[in-house]
Order: structure tokens, then sequence, then C-alpha cells
């Protein structure tokens, strides 16, 4: 069960903490109820900025997938996302499939990585 | 026995065993081979240049605790304070260590300086477990009740005694040394309970290889812990039984008592050099890497301590060595503690 970060993405260290911990949610990994490193200690851990990681437990939280208690830490509470309309799941997508488009992969090749990708999530999910 | 002379030939153990750590230190700039200068990769013409400057005075750094025992030492044996040795031996203990991790930093960083290294990368992609580690996962139960017990029996059996007395004795003679272990106790399972939550992230590359070395290292501080807290509860025991001895018993028992713990000190001490030599070998399998400094410590700790309440980690690496967070909760436990322990010691000075 690992987070990674890396310095070469784009995406700043407190989404790749977000999205790594949406990762290990989605995949079964973190099942409901199951605690996750205290804030600061996450923040010692990886040596970033203590607003890095709460920025990051604040976005988890917002997106309903933890719950952050106060003095006893957070633990994952869902493994599903506040309700969003379908629209706004399909935004970011739409998004990444445009990214891969313009960079001159094919339509099956595109749709080998989606099915890839999407079997890699559900993996170990239950 | 005379506690005196028990104490003195404790003393020339500790030199034996300072001796062998020196050697052991000594030949740690090499261990990875001429490529390598500690844990920084350097030109082959390294040791024949300037490189050979900075391993002497690694090696002479070595000698700082050395240097500063010997008058000290000196001074106690002119005077005839023996009782001072125990003071000597726990302070030079953490100078040892202290002045190893520094020069261990100042030599890496001086060979780094110099230009002589071959160019170090940082890892770009690193991985850090989140797998919750808890103190019962590391815990023996017969060990934990070995301990509880012993320091319940031997207060209740301290506090019958001093109530049921005809003549009170000063509380200080019954209970001073029970309350100093007891603290001790309480400050090994803080201890503990950090030596078990510490890790940090590790390259992606050899990822198993670097998580395998935290965790024989983890496991490797805990079982010392529980060595020191078990040690405690022994000699609480021991307490117990030398206040209810005639006295004329008392000095054969001290003798005993100090045979059996240099047994155990001297068994302890090959089962630390085993297990000790075991984690170099693994650590010499995985090539070290220097992970990424998101917080650019080298500029926000520039002395030896800072107050950095934005970076959450104990130590910084700061320009100048490692610094020391005041902000950090950890340094101000610690600091509460050996406060106390000061308190502690000072509360029980009049003791007879």
């Amino acid at each position: 069960m690992y987070l990674t970060i890396d310095t070469a993405d784009p995406r700043p260290i407190y989404q790749q903490v977000a999205d790594g911990i949406k990762e290990l949610i989605a995949r079964g990994r973190l099942e409901e109820g199951a605690p996750l490193p205290p804030l600061r200690q996450l923040a010692a851990d990886l040596g970033v900025n203590l607003n890095t990681i709460a920025t990051a437990y604040r976005t988890l939280q917002d997106a309903g997938l933890i719950v952050i208690r106060h003095g006893s830490g957070a633990v994952v509470a869902s493994r599903r996302t506040t309700e969003r309309s379908e629209d706004e799941l399909v935004r970011p997508l739409r998004a990444a499939l445009t990214d891969l488009v313009l960079s001159g992969l094919s339509p099956g090749r595109i749709q080998h990585i989606v099915m890839r990708e999407l079997k890699m999530t559900g993996k170990d999910g239950k | 026995m005379n506690p005196d002379r028990l104490l003195v030939i404790f003393y020339g153990l500790f030199w034996l065993v300072r001796i062998n750590g020196c050697v052991r230190r000594g030949r740690q700039p090499l261990l990875r081979g001429r490529e390598w200068f500690f844990n920084v990769p350097v030109r082959p013409d390294f040791y024949t240049g300037a490189g050979r400057r900075l391993l002497h005075r690694y090696w002479m750094r070595m000698l700082i605790p050395f240097a500063i025992d010997i008058p000290i030492a000196a001074a106690i044996f002119l005077s005839g304070h023996i009782a001072l040795l125990n003071w000597l031996i726990l302070g030079l203990c953490a100078l040892i260590h202290v002045n190893h991790v520094f020069s261990v930093d100042l030599a890496e960083r001086q060979a780094r300086a110099l230009g002589a290294c071959v160019r170090e990368q940082p890892v770009t992609r690193m991985e850090l477990s989140l797998t919750v580690r808890r103190l019962r996962d590391y815990t023996n139960p017969t060990l934990e009740w070995i301990v509880v017990l012993s320091f319940a029996f031997a207060f209740a059996w301290l506090l019958r005694q001093y109530t049921s007395a005809a003549r009170h004795p000063d509380p200080r003679l019954v209970f001073g040394v029970p309350l100093v272990l007891l603290y001790l106790q309480i400050g090994l399972l803080v201890v503990k309970r950090v030596i078990v939550a510490w890790r940090s992230p590790v390259p992606e590359q050899q990822a198993c290889e670097h998580v395998r070395i935290q965790e024989e290292t983890r496991r490797y501080y805990v079982a010392v812990c529980d060595l020191c807290r078990v040690s405690g509860a022994a000699t609480i025991l021991f307490w117990l039984v030398q206040l209810n001895v005639p006295d004329a018993l008392a000095g054969r028992l001290l003798g005993a008592w100090f045979a059996a713990w240099i047994a155990v000190g001297l068994v302890a001490t090959v089962w630390a050099e085993i297990k000790r030599k075991r984690l170099v070998a693994l650590a010499l399998g995985t090539r070290p890497v220097t992970l990424p400094d998101f917080l650019h410590q080298r500029e926000i700790a520039r002395w030896p301590v800072c107050y950095q309440p934005e970076a959450p980690m104990l130590m910084l690496k700061g320009a100048r060595g490692y610094s020391l967070n005041l902000a950090n909760r950890l340094a101000q436990l610690s600091a509460a503690y050996v406060a106390g322990f000061a308190v502690l010691l000072l509360l029980l000075k009049g003791q007879p």
C-alpha cells in the first residue's frame, strides 16, 4: 500500500497525495474505516509542508472519501465520492481523452489504454 | 564488593566497547568500496587527493569523545568522586552518537563541496508506505506482563513496607530509585512508539529492498528498547531485594548482581553486533539515493537549532548540518521529558 510522489509530475504534491489515496480507496486497499496516517506524521514522513497534506486531506474530505476527526486522525469514510452529475464526472475523462488524441495515438490504442487502466483500477477493488 | 570498584570495572569495560565502536565507525566511509565515500559516489582519484585529508579528518573527529573523556575521568579519579563516572558514561554515550552523526554529515557535505564526487541526481519517483503500524504489532505480551507486574509488585511491596514500618525512613531512600526507573520506563515506551511509527519515503527503484532495511532496522531498535525495559524491570526487583537483605549480605548480593549484569551485557553486545552486521549487509545491497527536498531545508535551517512550524520534521538537513526543529512536537516533548528528569533528580538529591 504505497503512495507514489513524482517530482516530474506536473500535478502539485497535494494533488498527487489526494489522487494516490483516492486510487488506494478505489482499489480497495484502503477499506471503509481504515485509518490514514495523521496529517503531521504524513507531512513529516514525506518531508513536505503541513499545508500540503492538509490541502490533500481537505480535498478528500470534500469528495466525501475521508472523515477528519480532530485528535484521532483521518479515516476512510466511503468508497464512493459525493453525488455528482455524470456530466461533471465525465469532464476530466474528456480532457484526458483529448490529450491522448492530440498526442497522436490511434483510437484503437487509446481504447486499449482506457481498458487497461480501468482493469487496473478495479483489480483489487471489491 | 565496593560499589566504586564495580563502577571502575564497568568504566573499563565501557572503554573496550567504545574502542570496538570507534574502529567500526572508522571503517564506515569505505564500506561500499573506493568508489564511495560513505554514501557519496566519488571519482577514482578521490582517495589519493583531497579525499584522503577528509578521511583523516573524519577519523580524528571519531577521537573527540576520547579527548573529552580522558581529562574528565582523570579529574574524577583524582578527586575520588567515583560515582560521577555514572554521569560521565551517560554523557559519553550521547556524545559518541551525536558526534558520529554530525561527523558523517559534515564529511559528506565537504566531499560534495570539493567537487570530487560523481554528480548525484535526486530520485524523481518515491514511494511511501501508508500501512498504519500499531504498537501492539511490535509488542510481546509476555514481556509486557513481566515489566508491568515487576513494577506493580515492587511499588506495592515498598508501599506496604513503608507504611507498616514503626519508624518511617526517608521516602526518597525507599522510592527514589524505583521512581527514576519508572520515569525511564515511560521514556522508553515513548521512544518505542516513535520507532514503530517511523517511516520514510523510498525510491521507486529497489523499493522493496529499502522497505526491508527500514523494517529490519525498526525491529532491531524495538528489540534494543525492550531489552532496556526488561533491564529496568530486573533492576527494580533487585532494588527490592537489596533493601530487604541484611547489611552483611548486601555487598555480596551487589557483586552477584554486577556479575550478572556484565554477563547479560556481553551477550547483548554480541547480539547487537551480529544484528548490526546483518543490517549493514542489507544496506550495502541497495544503492544510496538522494531524495528530493521539497522544503528547501538548506535555506530554512541554517543553525543547529531552528524553529520552523511549517516543516513538520524533528531534524532538518540544513546548510551547516542537522538542525533540531524546536517547533516539532517530539522535540518539545523530549525537552519536557529531560526537564522533568532533572526536576526528579533534584527532588531526590537529598537522598541519604
